[in-house]
């Protein structure tokens, strides 16, 4: 193809960290033509940042392109002087940030970010320009991204703007130029779904109506099938398969494509697995629990009148966007935290002189000690459970049988462990002591999909098996869906409705609920259409403003 | 949450006046439970006992040490101190005569410290691993390890063996007749008066102290520079403006420079009193006659009025700095002004 | 972002941690040599009556003949005001050095350790009067409340040592609070206290083991730190009674004698210098071998 925009050909990246050599990209070759909507998907490792990077030369001091060609433009990119280099920045190619907090230096303004990168891009290309008119072009551009008040945002610091905010500026530095192709690196992936829902749509949107070309780097099928013509999967620093998004989507040829689409948690349709309700008595009920923080003066509500049965046996989830208070309930729920107003009681038979629920936290990162051995970390539950020599040795060995993980990871430290690994271990140490109840706080969001697949099963075989019961808290509603048996979405503090999961989402009540629901990004246009209607008032009134 | 600058002085303030109760209790008690009588150290070994004990009542000594300790509170908001052993004076009036002497010495110091180690922390960081860097590491390695006196010694025989006439000790030359001005610093008093040749003698003077005593600032300085500016070098705004095409040289000491100009002021807040205190060094090693020197003294001959005071205007030192540090600290960075608020 | 991170440093997961860290340690010049220099001082201190020329001259001798002699080969230093051989007094010198280092930083790192995990873990009250102290602390400068201190009681080494440790444990007590402080809020921590450990596991087993890098690395750059505030002391004149040797005093005496002795300041000055700069090196070595910021 000779009228690509962007050809990458044979491209080899090597890394050099503590005097060893990886190759962390191989021959990896694809085209982005005019107009064209190219997505590079892969899970952790897979090299699709890397490759992003390369494109941009922005790659570590520690890597080296040790062969293949970049084409802008049919120019080899690689070969040109650093000048030449910068001066396509912006207009032959421009990038979409990932984080829109960290994006920004946090002590200039964001309207000095812009005209900075505007100035420098005219005087590249001899243009002058006062810092008036510049002011205007970029007005001009916020107001394409529907930042409609662009003088207040062009005098905001970076933390004076919500996350959807800095997002949506992020995508106007890109438009400065008009760009003829745009990287985005995950966008949205840092915010909540309905936000990143409305980012999508706009990148859609500015693409058309520019006829831009776009290179997406994601790790989420859903959001390849809402902004992409063509598929690149990658995976360990290898193109496994490419081609047209339908067929990628529909009818894919790699196992590990095809593993990695079976992974993803379907919202609608054949696939989805419902999980029988509890007709058990409740174990712990909380009953007009509320909660506010600060002193007097600034308090500050964070959760209002809320009241959960959870059944013996089922798998109670709570869903809500960050800040919804979900969290807070669960604590609540535990005893970690004191309610202000209402109460929880245990009305379910505890075991005897042990704690009756145990937390599975988010982030496998830091639940686990990094300077204690696994075997450690398991022991002391079971230390405080009176378990001790012989005996000990034989629960942890038992332990580690339940999570699948060999005997002889309990030697190893936290650093030594892969995410999915850590989870496991994070699980057994909440088993060790042999709770009735768990609760899983979003136990697979820092996961990769196909990671976030074992666990789940590992999960629901464990309550099988040990007859446990769940409360899980998270904001993904496609693995929920699929997850729990009875199902709460809660809203600023509060919850808005509550039923048995089949049928909030056969038919969700709360307009907010419906909002939610129609912001998953799906892989199927079965599911798409499956998906419930929302007026855009309806979105305006329980959505986070992220324009304005 | 808006901001409201004046609350979060206050309360700055605030904890800058417990700091300064709690140092002068610490004081005061040390200065009061030392062997010794303070009355029978005031008269000499002559004195009959009847003297020392009227001269105890007279000087409070009988009373509590709360009691004592309120009233010498009380009288030292007055700007009264007590009696110098040493110098046979109020110790205000002493401290009045010497502290412009140290303000003008660590003024020079701090403004010598920020325009070599700022710029050479910069370098470092550009030139990381290049010689630039090797070179300006090892002299703020020498600034953090060598011990004060030894480089204001050095200095002192390099002076003395390269420019003969070099000044070594004092402010001034006394043959030029300068009886001073209103303010006390040399620098000004001199310009005020329109003495260039009184200004160009204090400024010679000040030259070698100035530099010993910003020694092991600039090394300490330079070290936080060169690491700030290293850690958000790899930060993603920068990124964000490499990807954009915004050229190296405006990122570095536009955008990189301000953010990591946060953590040396931060570092010289923290470290002031260690200033405060190699100044006593400083002071003694060029017979400087500040009040550092005016309080070794006081130490060295166990005058516990002037000891007393020494430390809690050392105190007023560090507060004075760390009140500047925080001014400057919000005006560059906007989230400080909001935490401050909350 | 964090790929490339991931890249760089959580895919080594066949490289063990403890090589890892040898090889930053190892690939740092100025450690190897900050080691060397430590590890000869440590030496030359211990063995200090058997490798010096002259062990009897730490003594209150006196050889007028031979005062004042610059550096030759019987005399590497030169000899002082009343002909002693200053290489001999500035080994022994450094013997007290370390010494001060041992008393001062063995009392002053537990203490401010233990204050400093606890105000960070504990929070309330504890936090807020630990954090107190240490603030007011810092408002005074380190030299003169040793200074004072040390006069008022006494002017002696031991006066000293107890007044350079009443200020040391603050800075320690700051840096384990703020580390402290962060990894208490991790989520281990919180389990750890749902499984049902107590407060002293918590602190000690569980949030200690994250300070000991750094505390190593503050410990080893104080170690420097402590030397010079001694022999700054000593110079002063608030340090060991003569005619026992120390590093500042020595510095002291040869002052008189500038500029034509030089050797008496300069000599017993690089001594100083030598181990201070040892220290120093190390720190940062074992800073970049634990890969910490700053």
């Amino acid at each position: 193809m000779s009228d690509a925009l962007l050809k990458v050909e044979g491209l080899d990246v090597l890394f050099t960290s503590y005097g060893q050599t990886r190759q962390v990209l191989r021959d990896i070759s694809f085209t982005v033509g005019a107009g064209e909507r190219v997505a590079l998907i892969g899970e952790t490792g897979s090299g699709k940042s890397v490759t992003a990077k390369a494109i941009l030369g922005t790659l570590p001091r520690n890597a080296t392109v040790s062969a293949g060609r970049i084409e802008v433009e049919g120019r080899n990119v690689l070969e040109l002087p650093r000048g030449a280099r910068d001066a396509l920045k912006g207009s032959a190619f421009s990038l979409i940030m990932q984080d829109p907090l960290s994006s920004f230096n946090p002590v200039f303004k964001i309207g000095t970010h812009l005209d900075d990168v505007l100035r420098f891009a005219d005087s590249r290309e001899g243009v002058k320009s006062s810092r008036a008119q510049r002011r205007a072009r970029i007005a001009a551009v916020l107001r394409r991204v529907q930042l409609a008040d662009p003088d207040r945002v062009m005098n905001a610091y970076p933390s004076e703007l919500s996350g959807g905010m800095r997002q949506r500026v992020l995508i106007g530095l890109a438009l400065l130029h008009q760009p003829k192709l745009l990287i985005a690196d995950e966008p949205g992936t840092a915010l909540d779904v309905t936000t990143q829902d409305e980012i999508l749509n706009l990148i859609n949107t500015l693409v058309a109506e520019e006829g831009m070309a776009l290179l997406m780097i994601t790790h989420n099928l859903g959001v390849v099938r809402k902004v992409a013509d063509r598929v690149v999967v990658m995976r360990h620093g290898d193109i496994v398969e490419a081609g047209p998004c339908e067929k990628i989507l529909a009818a894919p040829e790699h196992d590990y494509t095809i593993g990695l689409l079976d992974a993803v948690p379907p919202l609608y349709g054949p696939r989805v697995q419902t999980q029988k309700i509890s007709a058990q008595a409740p174990i712990v009920r909380a009953t007009g629990l509320g909660k506010q923080f600060g002193r007097h003066g600034k308090r500050f509500t964070a959760v209002k009148d809320v009241s959960i049965a959870l059944r013996e046996g089922e798998i109670f989830g709570l869903a809500g966007e960050s800040g919804s208070g979900k969290t807070t309930v669960a604590r609540m729920m535990m005893g970690l935290s004191r309610p202000t107003s209402g109460t929880v009681t245990v009305e379910g038979t505890p075991n005897p002189g042990r704690p009756l629920a145990q937390i599975v936290y988010q982030n496998p990162g830091t639940s686990l000690n990094p300077k204690r051995t696994v075997k450690q970390s398991l022991g002391l539950p079971l230390k405080y459970a009176g378990l001790t020599g012989a005996a000990r040795d034989a629960r942890m060995a038992e332990l580690m049988a339940l999570v699948r993980l060999p005997v002889s990871y309990l030697a190893k430290y936290p650093h030594e462990l892969s995410g999915g690994q850590k989870q496991r271990v994070a699980i057994a140490r909440a088993l060790a002591a042999d709770p009735k109840v768990l609760i899983l706080d979003e136990p697979t969001a820092a996961l990769d999909v196909s990671v976030q697949k074992t666990v789940i099963e590992l999960l629901l075989h464990l309550r099988e098996e040990l007859g446990l019961t769940y409360f899980m808290i998270s904001h993904d509603l496609s693995l929920m869906r699929n997850f729990c048996s009875r199902l709460a979405i809660m809203l600023r503090g509060e919850i808005v409705e509550e039923g048995a999961t089949p049928e909030i989402f056969a038919d969700p009540k709360h307009p907010y609920t419906r909002a939610l629901i129609a912001a998953i990004p799906v892989v199927t246009d079965d599911e798409e259409r499956y998906k419930p209607a929302v007026s855009p008032e309806e979105r305006a009134a329980f959505l986070v403003k992220t324009t304005d | 949450m808006q901001q409201n600058p004046f609350t979060a002085i206050l309360t700055r303030l605030g904890t800058f006046v417990l700091v300064m109760v709690v140092l002068s209790i610490m004081i005061f008690v040390l200065a009061r439970v030392v062997p010794g009588d303070p009355a029978r150290m005031a008269l000499g070994p002559t004195a009959t006992p009847e003297q020392v004990s009227a001269l105890r009542s007279e000087m409070g000594l009988d009373d509590s040490l709360p009691v004592q300790y309120v009233s010498y509170m009380g009288r030292a908001l007055q700007g009264d101190l007590g009696m110098s052993l040493l110098s046979q004076r109020p110790v205000a009036t002493d401290l009045a005569q010497t502290v412009p002497a140290t303000v003008e010495l660590v003024l020079v110091a701090v403004v010598i410290m920020f325009a070599v180690a700022i710029p050479l922390g910069v370098m470092t960081a550009h030139f990381r691993d290049l010689w630039v860097d090797h070179v300006g590491r090892l002299l703020s390695l020498v600034g953090v390890t060598i011990p004060s006196f030894l480089f204001a010694i050095s200095l002192q025989l390099l002076a003395a063996r390269y420019f003969g006439d070099w000044p070594i000790i004092g402010r001034m030359d006394h043959g030029l007749g300068f009886a001073g001005g209103p303010t006390g610093l040399m620098l000004v008093d001199s310009l005020l008066a329109g003495r260039i040749d009184v200004f160009l003698s204090a400024l010679q003077h000040l030259a070698l102290p100035a530099v010993a005593l910003s020694m092991a600032g600039i090394g300490q300085i330079t070290r936080i520079t060169r690491s700030a500016m290293l850690e958000n070098r790899r930060k993603d705004h920068v990124l964000t403006l490499q990807s954009f095409g915004v050229p190296e040289r405006v990122i570095i000491f536009r955008y990189l420079l301000k953010l990591s100009s946060i953590a040396p002021l931060t570092i010289m807040g923290l470290e002031f009193a260690s200033l405060i205190g190699n100044a006593f060094v400083i002071e003694m090693v060029f017979s400087w006659g500040g009040f550092a020197s005016y309080g070794l003294n006081a130490i060295l001959q166990k005058d516990l009025n002037a000891v007393t005071a020494v430390v809690l205007v050392s105190g007023l030192f560090f507060i004075v700095a760390n009140l500047i540090v925080d001014v400057l600290i919000s005006i560059i960075d906007p989230r400080m002004r909001r935490k401050e608020a909350r | 972002m964090s790929e490339v991170k991931m890249a760089l440093d959580g895919d080594n997961k066949d490289l063990s941690a403890s090589y890892m860290m040898w090889y930053r340690f190892s690939r740092n010049p100025a450690a190897v040599i900050g080691t060397l220099i430590v590890l000869s001082a440590v030496i030359f201190a211990i063995l200090a009556p058997y490798i010096t020329p002259k062990p009897e001259d730490v003594g209150a001798v006196v050889n007028f003949r031979a005062r004042h002699l610059p550096p030759d080969a019987a005399h590497w230093f030169g000899t002082d005001k009343v002909g002693r051989d200053i290489f001999s007094r500035a080994v022994f010198g450094l013997r007290i050095s370390l010494l001060l280092v041992i008393g001062v930083l063995g009392i002053s790192v537990p203490i401010g350790t233990v204050l400093g995990l606890a105000a960070g873990y504990f929070g309330g009250w504890t936090e807020r009067i630990i954090t107190g102290l240490t603030n007011v602390m810092l408002a005074m400068p380190p030299l003169v409340m040793a200074l004072a201190v040390s006069n008022l009681l006494e002017p002696t080494l031991m006066n000293a040592m107890i007044a350079i440790t009443l200020l040391w444990w603050t800075w320690h007590a700051r840096l384990i609070y703020a580390v402290s402080k962060s990894v208490a809020s991790e989520d281990y921590i919180e389990a750890a206290r749902i499984a049902g450990a107590g407060p002293m596991h918590i602190l000690f087993r569980e949030i200690l083991p994250n300070c000991v890098s750094v505390i190593s690395v503050k410990t080893t750059l104080d170690a420097a730190f402590v030397i010079l505030f001694g022999a700054t002391l000593s110079f002063l004149g608030f340090g060991v009674k003569p005619p026992t040797p120390d590093l500042g005093s020595m510095v002291a005496d040869g002052r008189q004698f500038m500029p034509d002795f030089w050797w008496e300041v300069l000599c017993p000055g690089a001594v100083i210098l030598y181990v201070t700069l040892g220290f120093n090196l190390l720190g940062d070595g074992l800073r970049d071998m634990f890969d910490m910021e700053g």
